[in-house]
């Protein structure tokens, strides 16, 4: 497996665990989400620093409580038709406010780079084979029509800035 | 119409860009069909019973006199010499071999066209009115808004992978022409009492194996917050639609399952969340796109014109024609002049490329160099002066161009079906052929006045069989084609669904039961009273008794 950094920040690195795992402490883990709802302090205090692993299909506001504790999320797809990967991202940084890295797993194709990175993912865990494509079709567009959370605005309101710099100056 | 700056330029070059390295690496072998399958069908590459097909979107239906010569050149180029409108008011090349595809992309972006989400589980070509900006019934031309929602819905991050196919159309005037009550979404542009305009916005319409009539949401959405709306109402769409089940995931399931009520709820929950980041586009941006459909000036003139009176007079089918085809425009002296696709016998929505370069020759010299596509698979001059008519009907006349029937019931929608479809169980070409064959005169047809009949070879219901007041559906039985017969649909503003009369007819049935149902029709109609406002008062019985009773 290859990982793609798509936004240029730093990417982590961390084991996954299960609920029979044990933890060393200080150890960076990703843990399924089920498993952070019904951990205890003591949990939270011996590991390093810790990551939720979620379906497509997770709620967003299950993730609310835990969202100050994460490190970093990992989105599972389960096919890279599941578009719902794309909502989850944009509320974790819409409305959770979440700044740690967002990384996309399981099923994705290069063709859906620019839409991971512009819906909030930092960064992709992909076959070898693909990796190339990845990062071929993240510099293919420069300009987009939706503002996104790559800080960049739309198009439509990238047309008139000039305009509005003049007012604001 | 729209003109391209340099980032649409920019941005539909990257996507041809893109396409052409996919194809080389499918040609290669360095992709598999598999992996190449939802690659092509983001550019609106289908794999069809015998071939490609190459769906090119004509976005609201918007075409230039230059657009359509290209797309002439693309038929006669790389293609069998026809191309085929389609109900989202899009153009079908059904012979492209795939290593042209990208060289035909480019062709298309050249003059500004693409194929960008004609096909995938994304949103689609926003459609609207045929005669926007022409109808004299209209409170403003939709088409900036159109526009709008095609920049807007363009590579979107989030909702491009969304759970199933997403339709939008607009409509503006006070007779709907864009069956906007059918659609994933439907907006109904007004004015409230303050004189603001906005949008009625409803959702959860749709056809397919479940029909279903949409329900509003929003008496009225304030246009500037047009897009901030639009993308709760996806949001909640993407997060909640099934996914399970392609047959359940159309916006339609959802909204029926959560109920109207509570899908308008969620999204105004989430829209109050984002309206004022910055997804709704600046003052100015509105202004920019509105300029480019600012009304063609057109000179005032009379609306009697004693050659057109004097040509009806002597020639009943320019008469019909005249009647028929072109209705009333904006400024006095002006008609929209509907080109009829639907020759009796014919394949409706088919056009030629001669054909095509003739419509945009006459386009440059009659029609402000615009024309447009109808849902209905016919092509409209929305802007022609009432003194051209006589001139204009003899040329397209002597083209193959000149039927009376816009309306009538020969002006059949018709799905490709199993001529060309994989999805199809029946074909649906050759019973619309044999239909308007049947009905090939046109005082009867002038007899029996405005009847739609819409032909679909599959559920699936791309030729909107639901909402014909006559409605064909194509199934397999036993191996066989077997054609259901529906009544009392409409997709218009008293949008209702189509009920299947009873047990289903072979090719020649078919057509003798639709013989029958108009014969009923002919015998109880009162005074003035159109085929379905008779089929609602009376209901199915009698139709049913004259179309079965003899079994």
């Amino acid at each position: 497996m290859a990982l793609v950094n798509l936004t240029g920040k730093e990417t982590g690195t961390w084991v996954h665990i299960g609920t029979e795992t044990t933890i060393e402490d200080g150890a960076v883990v990703a843990a399924p989400l089920a498993q952070l709802v019904d951990a205890d302090e003591s949990f939270f205090k011996a590991v390093g620093a810790v990551g939720a692993v979620l379906a497509t299909d997770a709620d967003w506001r299950a993730v609310a409580p835990l969202a100050n504790k994460l490190s970093f999320v990992v989105i599972n797809f389960p096919s890279f038709s599941d578009g719902r990967g794309f909502s989850l991202a944009v509320r974790l940084r819409k409305d959770l406010g979440f700044r740690g890295e967002i990384r996309a797993t399981g099923h994705t194709i290069p063709d859906q780079a620019m839409h991971l990175l512009r819906s909030g993912f930092d960064s992709v865990e992909t076959p070898d084979a693909r990796e190339e494509a990845f990062k071929a079709a993240v510099k293919r567009y420069q300009v987009f029509y939706q503002s996104d959370f790559t800080g960049r605005t739309s198009l439509a309101h990238a047309r008139h800035a000039r305009a509005e710099e003049r007012k604001a100056s | 119409m729209y003109a391209y700056d340099q980032y649409d330029h920019a941005l539909v070059n990257a996507r041809v860009g893109e396409f052409r390295d996919q194809v080389n690496r499918r040609l290669s072998g360095e992709l598999t069909e598999e992996e190449f399958r939802p690659l092509r069908l983001m550019n609106g590459l289908y794999l069809q019973l015998h071939a490609y097909m190459l769906r090119v979107a004509i976005p609201y239906g918007t075409l230039s006199a230059n657009q359509m010569r290209r797309l002439a050149h693309i038929a006669r180029t790389y293609d069998k010499g026809y191309g085929h409108f389609t109900t989202r008011q899009n153009v079908q090349f059904n012979w492209p071999k795939l290593v042209d595809t990208p060289d035909i992309l480019q062709e298309l972006a050249d003059v500004e066209m693409h194929a960008i989400q004609t096909s995938g589980n994304c949103i689609r070509n926003v459609t609207t009115d045929q005669f926007a900006g022409a109808a004299g019934d209209e409170v403003a031309d939709p088409r900036p808004y159109a526009e709008l929602l095609r920049q807007w819905s363009t590579f979107h991050p989030e909702f491009s992978f969304l759970p199933r196919k997403f339709k939008i159309a607009i409509t503006a005037a006070k007779e709907d022409r864009a069956a906007v009550k059918w659609h994933d979404i439907g907006l109904i542009l007004k004015q409230n009492d303050a004189g603001e305009t906005g949008f009625e916005v409803i959702v959860g319409g749709g056809m397919g194996r479940t029909p279903v009539i949409g329900k509003t949401i929003r008496d009225f959405l304030p246009e500037a917050d047009l897009l901030s709306y639009m993308e709760a109402i996806l949001r909640v769409y993407n997060e909640q639609g099934r996914r399970d089940n392609k047959y359940k995931a159309r916006i339609k399931i959802l909204v029926e399952d959560l109920g109207a009520e509570e899908y308008a709820r969620q999204t105004e929950a989430e829209w109050q969340a984002i309206r004022n980041n910055p997804i709704d586009v600046p003052a100015e941006e509105a202004a920019r796109i509105r300029a480019f459909f600012a009304p063609p000036r057109l000179e005032v003139l009379s609306d009697d014109v004693a050659e057109v009176d004097d040509l009806a007079r002597q020639n009943f089918l320019f008469a019909a024609w005249v009647r028929n085809n072109t209705g009333k425009h904006k400024v006095p002296g002006h008609v929209h002049v509907t080109i009829s696709l639907k020759p009796h016998g014919g394949i409706p929505g088919d056009a030629t490329d001669a054909q095509m370069d003739l419509v945009a020759d006459l386009a440059d010299q009659y029609s402000q160099g615009e024309i447009r596509v109808s849902h209905a698979q016919n092509l409209i001059l929305p802007h022609v002066a009432k003194r051209d008519l006589p001139a204009l009907w003899k040329t397209l006349d002597a083209a193959g161009l000149g039927a009376a029937n816009q309306g009538l019931l020969t002006d059949i929608i018709a799905c490709p079906g199993l001529d060309y479809c994989a999805l199809a169980n029946a074909r649906s070409i050759p019973i619309a052929q044999a239909i308007t064959s049947r009905f090939d005169d046109m005082k009867r047809l002038m007899d029996i006045g405005p009847l739609k009949i819409k032909i679909s070879g599959c559920i699936n219901a791309c030729g909107h069989h639901h909402a014909g007041h006559i409605g064909i559906l194509g199934v397999d039985r036993r191996g066989e084609e077997n054609y259901q017969l529906l009544l009392g649909g409409s997709g218009a503003e008293d949008a209702s669904k189509a009920a299947i009369l009873g047990p289903g007819f072979g090719e020649e049935g078919i057509v003798d039961a639709v013989e029958k149902v108009v014969a009923v029709y002919l015998g109880e109609r009162e005074d003035g009273e159109e085929f379905l406002a008779t089929y609602r008062r009376l209901g199915p019985a009698p139709f049913k008794e004259a179309v079965y009773g003899a079994r």
